[in-house]
Order: structure tokens, then sequence, then C-alpha cells
């Protein structure tokens, strides 16, 4: 089979199990909005600081319990599992691809849906035409979390503690996604150009990917 | 078709621990290996290292031709077949839709999937999913995969434990198949009498060596 | 399935009278006619309560009975409660997007209590989604049920124990202190929404039942496992 033809399956079926399961949805997503609602009761009733620091809080929120999301297919992996794809002839990278594809749609939903609790709980002052660049830097952060996300079970695969070391791992490197995600809508505030944050988005995320391609095959192997 | 298993002094370890040591193994077409032992003795880390998921930390060996340790076992893994000791099942999954997801990984026209849990006779119980199905009915979805994907060494990890006599006389028949299509099998177990029912030849590991069975 | 239908019906009949009042109802002066959100909002709110508090009665009852019965009465009173709850959450932040420029205040604790109690339910089904096992599920979500329901008098008396935005309550033992026709609309609704709760209580119920004996079927698996074709494995 194909590498392509491997990465559509494994994406359709993550999102089958995905779908069945309902981890995302059902609790990472309802247990974000409840952070989104916590973070301000701790501000005091400040209306203009909690509409200024709205986006700040979405995108900090965003990537912490994202992990959460990017961390799901981890926490269902097993030896046996990892075995039988390797026997099936199935390429680490497009195990690699596929679930970053998979994860980064849900990632997608995931941010959007939590957006719009966001706009609606903290009325944040959003600049001119900020959907386009805010769709643009959604996807780049769903794709670089997925990513990171999907690394990092590799690494801690079979590990006893492998949830928090994965969220440990990844939490550093994100970083730079944080950075470029929230300084491009500030940047749009203060009318300056964002080309430079977006950069940083696709820099990383391309970096990421290579990493992960490059590094499927002794990832696995070091699995095992 | 030439030797299908090659081991010449391979010595692995687990966790910094030696489990096997000097191990000879030369595993030729339509033979039926059994390797008995007690439980730790390494049976289980043999078949790995057969199957190519496992490097020698020492020695050297062949399966289907390709060096142990290299990027040369990556293409030949498709060729062989393991039966785990615990089954590698999609829960969330229907078990159609575990065997379809095999095929369609294996690049295998995934019809085939239908005509082989009819002959294992899960075809009015495929859309139950893996996690609502008992182990018997897990194991017959993974024969099934082996039916289809028909590998040419066949591993199997404990084969008859939990299974009902129809279940195991079905295991029989797949290695049957195997070795009359001119692959080999090795099954480890540490219940002689289902080893002696099937193998060609009878080995037990001992102190993390290969010596034969008495 | 005819009982459910006929209580549909009913509901439906209830729903365009309850319009009905809340179209021809007087409106507050300042508000103007985003009063008449009220007769979604305050409905739904009290539906919720409703909802909630025959969730824990039902978990409660479960707790000494062991009755499967009242486990569906609080999953399906559950399940209500959380969306009577979104409506009124999403009227109210509509209304106050309309009447106060915020959709959301946060001095106001009966919106922070509410949002709270919301989410402490849609806990409480993913907590049944998540276990598979029925006496489990039921045994779990039964202990849940019993400890959230204290958030709803939280909500109800949240506007009486902290100075707020949010109006206090209007219908109260000593006396009403709306207009009387608005007060007869708010009623009428509330009747209305009552009749849609119950519809869709029995409904649900009815689905939970016709879940348990499909699944009781689907155990049976024995039966169901053939045994091998051995002479047709070299076939495959």
């Amino acid at each position: 089979m194909s590498f392509w033809s491997q990465v559509v399956e494994i994406t359709r079926v993550d999102l089958k199990v995905e779908r069945r399961l309902g981890d995302t949805m059902r609790i990472v997503l309802p247990f974000a909005v409840v952070a989104l609602l916590v973070f301000p009761l701790t501000l005091g009733v400040d209306l203009s600081a909690i509409s200024r620091l709205g986006p700040a809080v979405f995108w900090a929120i965003g990537i912490l319990f994202g992990m959460q999301v990017a961390l799901r297919q981890a926490a269902h992996d097993d030896p046996e599992r990892r075995d039988l794809y390797a026997l099936l002839g199935v390429d680490p990278a497009a195990r690699f691809v596929g679930r970053t594809l998979s994860g980064g749609v849900l990632m997608l939903g995931f941010l959007g849906v939590l957006l719009v609790a966001m706009i609606a709980l903290y009325s944040p002052e959003l600049p001119d035409s900020w959907f386009g660049p805010l769709l643009l830097t959604s996807i780049l952060v769903a794709v670089g979390l997925t990513e990171l996300g999907t690394l990092a079970g590799e690494v801690t695969a079979d590990l006893h503690n492998r949830t928090a070391l994965a969220s440990l791992i990844i939490a550093p490197l994100a970083l730079p996604l944080v950075i470029g995600a929230s300084s491009t809508l500030e940047a749009m505030t203060r009318d300056a150009g964002i080309l430079p944050w977006i950069l940083i988005l696709v820099a990383t995320d391309l970096a990421l990917a290579v990493a992960g391609v490059g590094l499927a095959r002794p990832l696995e192997e070091a699995s095992r | 078709m030439g030797r299908l298993v090659d081991l010449n002094q391979i010595a692995v370890s687990l966790g910094g621990l030696p489990v096997l040591r000097d191990i000879e193994l030369a595993l030729d077409p339509g033979e039926t290996l059994g390797v008995s032992g007690p439980n730790g003795a390494g049976k289980t880390t043999l078949l790995r290292v057969v199957a190519t998921l496992l490097a020698p930390a020492t020695g050297s060996g062949t399966v289907l031709g390709a060096e142990l340790g290299t990027a040369a076992v990556y293409p030949v893994r498709r060729r062989i077949g393991l039966l785990a000791h615990r089954p590698a099942l999609i829960p969330e999954l229907t078990l159609a839709e575990n065997l379809r997801h095999a095929a369609n990984l294996s690049g295998i026209d995934s019809r085939k999937t239908e005509t082989a849990l009819r002959v294992v006779g899960l075809d009015e119980v495929s859309s139950r999913t893996a996690a609502a199905s008992s182990f018997g009915m897990l194991r017959r979805t993974e024969v099934a995969r082996l039916l289809i994907t028909s590998p040419t060494i066949l591993l199997l990890d404990e084969p008859f434990t939990g299974l009902d006599m129809e279940a195991q006389e079905l295991i029989g028949a797949l290695v049957s198949r195997t070795t009359s299509e001119g692959g080999s099998v090795v099954m480890v177990s540490h219940e002689l009498g289902h080893l002696a029912a099937h193998a060609s030849r009878l080995l037990t590991i001992s102190q993390g060596r290969l010596e034969p069975a008495l | 399935m005819t009982r459910v239908r006929v209580l549909l019906a009913i509901a439906a009949a209830g729903m365009v009278v309850g319009l009905w009042f809340a179209l021809t109802a007087p409106t507050d002066t300042l508000q103007g006619e985003f009063t008449r959100i009220i007769n979604i909002h305050a409905p739904s709110m009290w539906l919720a309560f409703l909802a909630f508090g025959l969730t824990a009665l039902g978990s409660a009852a479960w707790l000494i009975r062991r009755q499967t019965r009242w486990d569906r009465l609080a999953e399906g009173s559950a399940e209500l409660g959380v969306m009577f709850t979104a409506i009124g959450l999403f009227s109210g932040m509509v209304w106050g997007q309309a009447v106060w420029g915020r959709a959301w205040d946060w001095g106001d604790p009966r919106l922070s209590t509410t949002a709270v109690m919301f989410f402490v339910y849609v806990g409480y089904l993913a907590l049944r989604a998540a276990t598979p096992d029925p006496t489990v599920r039921a045994r779990r979500s039964a202990i849940l049920g019993v400890i959230a329901v204290v958030q709803v008098p939280l909500v109800y008396f949240s506007v009486n124990m902290f100075r707020t935005l949010h109006q206090t309550q209007s219908i109260r033992p000593d006396g009403i202190t709306m207009p009387r026709e608005m007060a007869i609309a708010i009623f009428v609704n509330v009747i209305a929404f009552t009749i849609v709760y119950i519809a869709l209580l029995v409904a649900r119920i009815d689905v939970a039942k016709a879940e348990e004996k499909a699944a009781a079927e689907l155990a049976l698996a024995g039966d169901a496992v053939k045994p091998p074709r051995l002479s047709e494995v070299k076939d495959v």
C-alpha cells in the first residue's frame, strides 16, 4: 500500500475512534471552557482587564489543554498495536503524518469552539479583519501542537507516567507556538505587521514535520 | 525457498538484564517448531527476535534473508505474522472494522475480510466492538487477520490459552495451512501437550539457552 | 410510542400558546422588546432546576432501591437539565448583550454559578458515557447526582446573597413585583416548557429501555459464534 494510502487509512480510523470515544469534545473541551471561566474570577471584576486579556488567555488555555487533545492517541497506544503496525508494513512516517492530520482536525474544532466561548465570555476588542489571521494561526497552532503531541507520545511510549511526562516535554517546546499565535493578534491591534509571527509558526511546524518524519523509524525501534 | 530463519550465537538483553544467550536456531520451509519453557524463560523474547522486532545485542542472524538489526528487515516484516499473548485490536472498532483496517494498511483487498470472518465463525457477530467481545472472539479475529495476510513465518505466543476446542482446532488449521504453503511456524507454550500435537521439532529454553526438549 | 406522540403534540400546542402570550405581554419601558426574552430565559432556568432536582431524586432512589428505572430517570433528567441550562445561559447572554452591552457580566454571581452548574452536569454526562458497565455507571453517577444538586439552591439564591446586576426574584412568596400580564405570560411558558420536559423525558426513558433491551440481546453472543469452517481455511 502506498505511503499516502496508509496516511489516509490511519487518519480515517483515528477520527472514527475519536467520534466513538468523544474524549476531545465531551471532556477536554468542557474542561478548557471551565478554565476560561475560572481565570477571570481570580482577576476580580475588572472588566477592561478581562477584555484585554481575553485573546492571551484563549491561547494559553488553548495550548495547555490542547496538549491533552494532542496526547490522546498516546493514551490508547500499546506495545501489541505498535508491533502489529510494524508487521503489517506500516511506515512509521505514515503513522506520524496520519496522526498529525487527525489530531489537527480535532484540535482545530477544539480551538474553534473555545474561541467562540472566549468571545462570548470576555467580550474582547478584536481588531478589524481579525478572522482570517486568527484562522491561519489556529491552523498552524493545531498542526504544530499535534506534531509535538505525536512526537512526545512516541518518546514516552510504555512509560508508566507517560501522560504527565509527555505534557512536561511538550509545554516548553510549544512556546514558539504560544508566542507566534498571541503576538499575531497583538500586532494586528497595534497595526503592525504579522508576517514575522506567522513565519515563526510556519517554521516551527515545518521543523516538527521534518523531525517527525525523519525520526519516525528510529523512534519506533527505540520504543521496543 | 531457502532457509527461512538462521540465528547464530544470538544474545538479547532487556532492561539491562540478559534474557537469551548463545541462541542457535535454524528454520526451514514447512517446519513447525515448538518452544517450551517456564514463565519468564524468554519464549516471547525469542519470538520477537524472529519477528525482527527486537535486535540482538550480540550475534548475527537472518530472517527471510534479511540481516537482523539492519534496515533490511523492514520490507520482510510484511511476511511475518505474530499472534501475541495479548490481542492487538482497537477496542472501539468492530471486529469487522479491525480486520478491514489491517487489510487496508497491508494493501489487501478488504473483501477478503468477509470470507475470513465466515471461515472463523464470526460472521454473525462481526459488528460487535472489540471491547464488547470475548477473548476467544478476539483470538478468532486475529486468526482471520493471519488468514488474509498469509505470512511466510507464523509466530504464535501461547496460542491455545483461554480458547475452546473449536478455536484450538482453528489455530491448528492455520498452522497446517502455513506449512503446506512452504512457510514455517514457531509456537511457544508452557504446555508440552499442545506443542507435541502440532510441532515437528521441540526445543526448550533453559537458563536463556535453547536446548532440545526431552 | 403513542403516548410520546400525544405528549409531544400537547407540548407543541403549549409552546404555541406560550409564544402568543410572550408576544402579547407588555414590555419593560427601558428594555423594550428585549423583555420578551424572559419568556424563554426564566422558564428554561426553572426547568433546569426541576430537571437537576429530579436527577438527584432519581440518584438517591437508585442508591436506596437499586432499580434501573430510577437510573433512567436520573440520566434523562440530567440530559434535559443540561439542555435547558444551555438555553437559559444563551438567552441570558443575548439579553445581557442587548440590555447591559455585555453578554457576560463577571460581577454577577448568578451567571458564574449557573455556568459552573452547567459544567458539573456536563461532567456527569461525560462520566456516564465513559463507564461501560451499567451497574457501575448507575452507582457512580448516582453519587455525583446527589452531590451536584447543592448547586441548584446556590444558583437560585445567588442574586440575594450578592449585590448583582441580575434581577432578583420577581415572583416571591410575599407577592409578585412585575405587571400581572407579564407574570401570566411567564407562568404560561413555564407550563409549556414543563410539558416539553415531560414529553422529552418520557421519550428519553423509552429510548433507554430500548437500548437496554438491545444490549441484553447483544450480551448473549455465545450462540452467534459459529464453529469455524476448517475445510475452508486454505481458501481464504
